[in-house]
């Protein structure tokens, strides 16, 4: 590429482009001229041709600090695939796309990666309306392979799509009879934001509680900027709630945690759950508020594994003082065992990367390590087993931190 | 019968956070015949001033105490630039004000980088009165809107320069006779409903949480306030924010609470319907 063309890429692309370098975590890559995007070529001499991996994630927009985080750990996993050799020698080259939390914008981005790039695989999408939108364009016409990160409602049975964040049953199957059985709660109340992922979650959530011989005073639907719960706190007051098993996401959730907590809801002995309370949630709200706190996922920062404590050192080391964290809660982890699975699926067809082959392996693909552990794929299922662990927030001298109280080894994501 | 207190509690400090955020609007609706579209982000910029100044180590009482200050300046700043001009034309003025609203959203936005900020009370907790338990700081809301209503109704009622803002309303031509200043009037009270907006953001920003649409979020039910209370009177508005702030935070009980804000409206306009004028028509202070 000419300076010059570069140049007038520069010019044509300016404004995008450079919205995109604030967003930081794109220092390392390079950007590609003629047609945006960004690329992480892998450094040193190898002996084939590189396999190509697209990230299409919210690089900027509402859920950006996901999204970069997801792109951080992506570059952080390729980069210690390829310092390893690569995948049976060949390096894997990254091609990044924004989806700017988008789902219009996305669509046409994630083309590029498909139609121009002609990546091998496509990781990302972080909300469930985002893999809506990206999945038509990159299974169906771009006959591409497709991993979704993310925790989320489940019931995505897509051929050729896997999903490697956790699904309702696995968030819901230890934490609900943890908190009837031994926490001794039996009446819950299920708050939540009026969208896609709240509904089917209570719904599966719900048959848990009753199957366990709890019961569901209520279960509500807000706008998800409701400024103003008293009627939800006369209502847990009322019906005796000891239970709130919380899906109210920002922004209405800070008023919300404030409301029931100055009702003295926690102060009476009520338990509060929520399942995608991760490390980036800790500092979002008072620590008070979310003192005692029970999350269910499938990685805390406090699990004490000797190679979950040394991917978390090593990201640190790679992306000194980041804001965006390695957690559970915004698709890294799933991103990390998404491209770890792609690449004993690669090496199990012995380097062929034709999708249905790597699919095919992809389906009954495992690792034995990652953070929290290692994870397998439930052949025909297109999700996977892992280690879900359940913790809970405790608040030392103002300063909150997940205290590990739970964990269950490969639990089933009944999905499909 | 404490949790019936409880409730009137709760229904009351909403009501307080409405009529502190209506406040403003309504007297620069009220006095100058001005829809300040702009209004929800002086209530954005009052609670971004608390933020400044908690993120720069000083404490949020100095913010909160500054936002009133920083939003009058503001204020005078865009009436004399900007909204003068905008007198003789009502609807270009809520254009006009409009684009000013975006243009300070879209800043606020892009220096908070997209991102949801934490502010804390400055006076956290609860109390307890006869076993009830009640937040500090929505009692801080309760007793500052309480205070600042009747301070703005004696300033207007019982000050002669409360007198001239009234004579400047009625007839701006016989004031102007009369050799009052209307230009430095409108001046004075557009900057002065700033800055109740700049009070009401740095109140209730530890009650939700600082975004760029923080004021977006109230905009609409305080203009419908504003019209259930009816233009031209100072109680109007106020009267109105609390229909609309005890039907938001009430309605909840009765319906489904994602038709609760839809039904808001279809009351609110039902009112206007049969009361076109608002509340409040006549004994005008």
């Amino acid at each position: 590429m000419t300076d010059k063309r570069f140049r007038d890429d520069l010019s044509r692309q300016g404004l995008g482009r450079r919205r995109l370098m604030g967003a930081g975590a794109l220092g390392a890559a390079g950007w590609i001229a003629g047609g945006g995007g960004w690329l992480l070529a892998p450094k040193g001499a190898y002996a084939a041709d590189a396999i190509k991996m697209g990230i299409a994630t919210d690089i900027t927009g509402a859920i950006a600090p996901s999204g970069n985080a997801d792109w951080q750990v992506a570059q952080f996993t390729v980069e210690q695939i390829n310092k390893g050799g690569g995948v049976l020698g060949r390096p894997i080259e990254l091609y990044l796309e924004d989806t700017a939390s988008d789902p219009k914008i996305a669509v046409g981005n994630v083309r590029k990666l498909i139609q121009e790039r002609k990546v091998d695989v496509v990781l990302g999408g972080i909300t469930s309306a985002m893999r809506q939108a990206i999945k038509d364009p990159i299974v169906n016409r771009g006959r591409t392979l497709y991993i979704y990160p993310q925790l989320y409602e489940g019931q995505e049975c897509t051929k050729h799509l896997y999903c490697t964040g956790p699904t309702p049953a696995q968030q819901c199957d230890k934490l609900i009879p943890y908190l009837i059985k031994t926490v001794g709660k039996k009446r819950f109340a299920m708050p939540s934001a009026n969208y896609v992922w709240p509904q089917l979650l209570n719904k599966y959530a719900r048959k848990v509680i009753e199957a366990n011989g709890g019961e569901v005073v209520f279960e509500e639907y807000y706008p998800l900027d409701q400024a103003e719960y008293s009627a939800t706190i006369g209502k847990i007051r009322d019906g005796k709630v000891d239970c709130v098993f919380n899906t109210v996401i920002p922004p209405g959730l800070q008023p919300f945690f404030k409301q029931l907590y100055e009702s003295g809801f926690q102060k009476r002995g009520g338990a509060l759950a929520c399942v995608y309370f991760d490390e980036n949630l800790l500092n979002y709200l008072p620590a008070e508020e979310m003192d005692g706190l029970y999350s269910c996922l499938d990685y805390f920062q406090s699990v004490a594994d000797p190679f979950s404590k040394q991917l978390q050192a090593d990201y640190a080391k790679r992306f000194p003082d980041t804001k965006y964290l390695f957690t559970a809660g915004s698709a890294a982890t799933g991103m990390y065992r998404g491209i770890k699975l792609y690449e004993v699926a690669v090496k199990a067809t012995n380097g062929d990367l034709k999708r249905e082959v790597v699919s095919a392996a992809y389906d009954k693909a495992k690792i034995d390590q990652g953070p929290g552990g290692g994870a397998e794929m439930v052949p025909a299922h297109m999700h996977c087993k892992m280690n879900m662990y359940i913790a809970q927030c405790k608040v030392d001298a103002g300063k909150p931190r997940y205290d590990i109280i739970g964990k269950s080894d490969m639990v089933d994501p009944k999905e499909c | 019968m404490g949790d019936e207190v409880k409730l009137a509690f709760d229904l009351l400090a909403f009501i307080s956070v409405m009529v502190l955020i209506v406040l403003g609007l309504g007297i620069i609706a009220s006095m100058m015949g001005i829809f300040n579209f702009a209004h929800g982000e002086f209530v954005l910029l009052g609670a971004y001033t608390v933020y400044l100044f908690e993120s720069s180590g000083w404490s949020a009482w100095a913010g909160i105490l500054a936002a009133p200050v920083v939003l009058a300046i503001v204020g005078l700043v865009l009436e004399r630039l900007v909204i003068r001009r905008f007198y003789a034309a009502p609807i270009v003025a809520m254009l006009g004000t409009y684009a000013i609203g975006l243009m300070i959203r879209e800043t606020i936005r892009a220096l908070l980088g997209g991102q949801y900020k934490s502010i804390n009370e400055p006076l956290s907790g609860a109390f307890t009165v006869f076993g009830l338990n009640f937040s500090v700081w929505r009692t801080v809301i309760v007793l500052t809107t309480i205070l600042v209503i009747a301070g703005t109704w004696l300033f207007l009622s019982r000050t002669s320069t409360g007198l001239q803002v009234r004579g400047a309303l009625e007839n701006p031509n016989l004031a102007r006779a009369c050799g009052i200043s209307t230009g430095k009037l409108y001046a004075a009270t557009f900057a002065f409903g700033a800055a109740l907006a700049g009070l009401a953001g740095a109140l209730i920003v530890p009650l939700y949480q600082l975004s760029a649409d923080i004021g977006t979020r109230f905009l609409v039910q305080a203009f419908l306030s504003v019209m259930l209370g009816g233009v031209g009177t100072f109680e109007g508005p106020v009267l109105g924010a609390a229909a609309v702030g005890g039907m938001a935070a009430g309605l909840p009980w009765i319906v489904i609470p994602v038709l609760a804000d839809p039904l808001v409206f279809v009351i609110a306009l039902a009112i206007v319907k049969f009361r076109p004028q608002g509340f409040i028509t006549q004994g005008r202070i």
